[in-house]
């Protein structure tokens, strides 16, 4: 059986590729969600283990050990099977909650650890020219600590994306689960995984592009700026 | 109206009390020169004039505002109040120019063509004009914290604070950080400067603080604190500071680890190898003149030896004080072979004193 065969048989017949697109979209969905809400609950949790009064701090601590040593596979069933057990809610919803608690956990970790990695004393300086707390960390301490969170971010987005391979344990079809089924019933497992593994791949690498190219936008901006 | 008021400052770490009760004046126009010993308060003192340290007890005001009221408005009073770290901490993330227009544009709302014109002139003030637009991170010290500096004038503050801004700077390097603190005594500003360099604050201050026993211990013009402190802990300190000293007492005494010595007291001074070799050549060869050239051998021998390093007009004086019969080595024959040690001084240094008070000897050669 040559190449053409195996493409028409796999990704043609029987409108295969609109199924594979649609797990696609499941897949780019639950990532694209997860990862913003995942990174706005990280952001508050970020603060919370920045906040002044210990309870709180100890809270978001001890969030962020448990959410982090827990797979989130098992993250994703407690919350499937017990959690929204017997409730409405699709398993869509359930799946992003889920990925998205896993998130935050990792980016909050990730933003604390870069904010702590500042010269704290460039934001004093800026409150003694007077700015407030909260200027001197948007202007100084962010910029600073976005720089060096960016590559542990980025790769908490793509391990995310992979992660997300799982949800067909509750009932989704997402991208992983299309492959396998279409994999199956044309008899073309390898094939199909080599497809999966190049969208997965793909995916990965418009993340990065992204990042890229927000970077590129930020230095051309400044250039503009100073008209130089 | 005065500047800074300070009143009954009281500050403790735990069970640590490092200030009590201070109390400072600061009028318009004063320069005052906080000196102490590591540890005894002085940054802390000077955080808590800009609160950023909160005193436990007492009452700071700038100008008519009290920076301790609850009810203050800290940014706004804090933009009339400069401050000027030991680590310079210039913002990484910006350049020159965005690092002193910063706030300016934010807080004062100027234009930003019209910030940045005003930066130019101040950077152009400190000889830094040509760096406006490189990063922090490629400039020398002394460049940055004159930068430092530039960033806090933006502002047009009534105050500026300095806490040690030459003590992380090469010694190469402090030179410049002074000479634009000179700019800004002549300029009329009112600062209050922490700093071990001595020299600097003879001649910069208006009046001196000693901190030592949680707060200010002793006070006085420059000249009443280097030339006639009244207080014994203020003495020992001053002494310490200027002077590096050396008691003999015995025909072998260490030589080696009393060049060791200077060696290192001229290194913190920033003296070059030159100088620092005849600083050793000429105090070796004025203990061995004085030790060879009086006394009886079997008498005991009591001497001391000071040098000071004014960091000034950077030259050393070596001064030694010795105990015995009257003798002047500067007038002994310097045709005789003996006195070759006679020679090499006389050609060294720039002025040789001698003086008799009967009991001791005291000889003064400067380099
Ligand atoms: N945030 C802090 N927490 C606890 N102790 C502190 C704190 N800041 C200062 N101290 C202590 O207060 C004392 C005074 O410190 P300070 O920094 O004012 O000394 P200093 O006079 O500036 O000394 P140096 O010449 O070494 O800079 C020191 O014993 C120091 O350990
Ligand atoms: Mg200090």
């Amino acid at each position: 059986m040559n190449i053409k065969e195996i493409l028409y048989k796999t990704l043609i017949a029987g409108d295969s590729y609109k199924t594979l697109l649609k797990g696609l979209g499941v897949t780019v969905q639950i990532s694209l969600l997860s990862v913003i809400l995942g990174t706005l609950l990280g952001m508050v949790i970020c603060a919370m283990r920045r906040s002044r009064f210990r309870v709180i701090r100890t809270v978001a601590a001890g969030y962020i050990a448990v959410i982090r040593g827990s797979p989130v596979l098992l993250l994703l069933m407690l919350m499937y099977y017990v959690v929204f057990a017997g409730s409405k809610v699709s398993a869509t919803i359930v799946a992003v909650a889920a990925f998205s608690i896993h998130m935050s956990a990792y980016t909050a970790a990730c933003f604390y650890s870069a904010i702590n990695a500042t010269d704290a004393m460039q934001a004093e300086a800026a409150r003694t020219l007077g700015f407030s707390k909260w200027q001197a960390f948007i202007l100084i301490t962010l910029p600073q600590a976005a720089k060096i969170a960016k590559g542990t971010y980025q790769s908490t987005i793509v391990t995310l994306i992979q992660w997300t391979s799982v949800v067909g344990y509750v009932t989704i079809t997402d991208l992983t689960r299309v492959i396998n089924n279409i994999g199956s019933r044309t008899m073309e497992p390898l094939f199909m995984i080599l497809v999966g593994l190049l969208l997965y791949l793909g995916m990965a690498y418009i993340c990065y592009g992204a990042f890229a190219l927000a970077e590129r936008l930020a230095i051309l901006r400044k250039g503009r700026r100073r008209g130089a | 109206m005065s500047m800074i008021r300070v009143e009954k400052l009281s500050k403790s770490f735990g069970s640590l009390q490092v200030l009590k009760e201070v109390d400072l004046t600061v009028e318009k126009g004063e320069r005052i020169v906080i000196i102490g010993g590591s540890g005894c308060g002085k940054s802390v003192f000077l955080r808590c004039m800009d609160l950023l340290e909160t005193p436990d007890e007492g009452t700071v005001f700038i100008g008519d505002n009290e920076l301790t009221s609850p009810k203050a408005d800290l940014n706004r009073i804090r933009r009339k109040v400069g401050m000027v770290y030991q680590g310079f901490h210039l913002f990484s993330n910006m350049n020159v120019l965005d690092n002193i227009t910063l706030a300016p544009i934010k807080l004062l709302g100027l234009p930003r063509a019209e910030a940045e014109k005003k930066a130019e002139t101040l950077l152009e003030m400190v000889g830094l004009l040509s760096k406006k637009y490189m990063m922090p991170d490629v400039l020398s010290g002394g460049q940055k914290q004159r930068i430092a500096i530039v960033r806090c004038l933006a502002m047009e503050p009534d105050i500026m604070l300095f806490d040690e801004p030459t003590s992380a700077l090469d010694p190469t390097m402090v030179g410049e950080v002074l000479a634009t603190l000179r700019l800004l005594a002549k300029r009329g500003m009112t600062m209050v400067i922490v700093t071990h360099e001595m020299a600097f604050a003879r001649e910069i201050a208006t009046r001196i603080l000693y901190f030592d026993e949680q707060g200010i211990y002793e006070e006085g013009t420059p000249q009443e604190i280097f030339d006639a402190p009244k207080k014994k802990k203020t003495r020992d300190f001053i002494h310490k500071m200027k002077y590096f000293f050396w008691q003999i007492d015995d025909r072998n005494f260490d030589l080696m680890q009393l060049q060791g010595n200077i060696r290192s007291f001229a290194g913190k001074y920033g003296m070059d190898e030159k100088r620092t070799n005849r600083l050793q050549l000429c105090t070796e060869e004025l203990i061995y003149e004085m030790l060879e050239q009086h006394g009886q051998p079997d008498a005991g021998v009591d001497m001391q030896i000071q040098i000071s390093f004014d960091e000034r007009d950077r030259c050393a004086v070596i001064g030694l004080r010795s105990r015995g019969v009257q003798y002047n080595p500067f007038e002994a024959d310097t045709e005789d072979e003996i006195h070759l040690g006679v020679t090499i001084l006389k050609n060294t240094a720039k002025r040789l004193d001698y003086r008799f008070d009967g009991v001791n000897n005291y000889l003064e050669i400067e380099l």
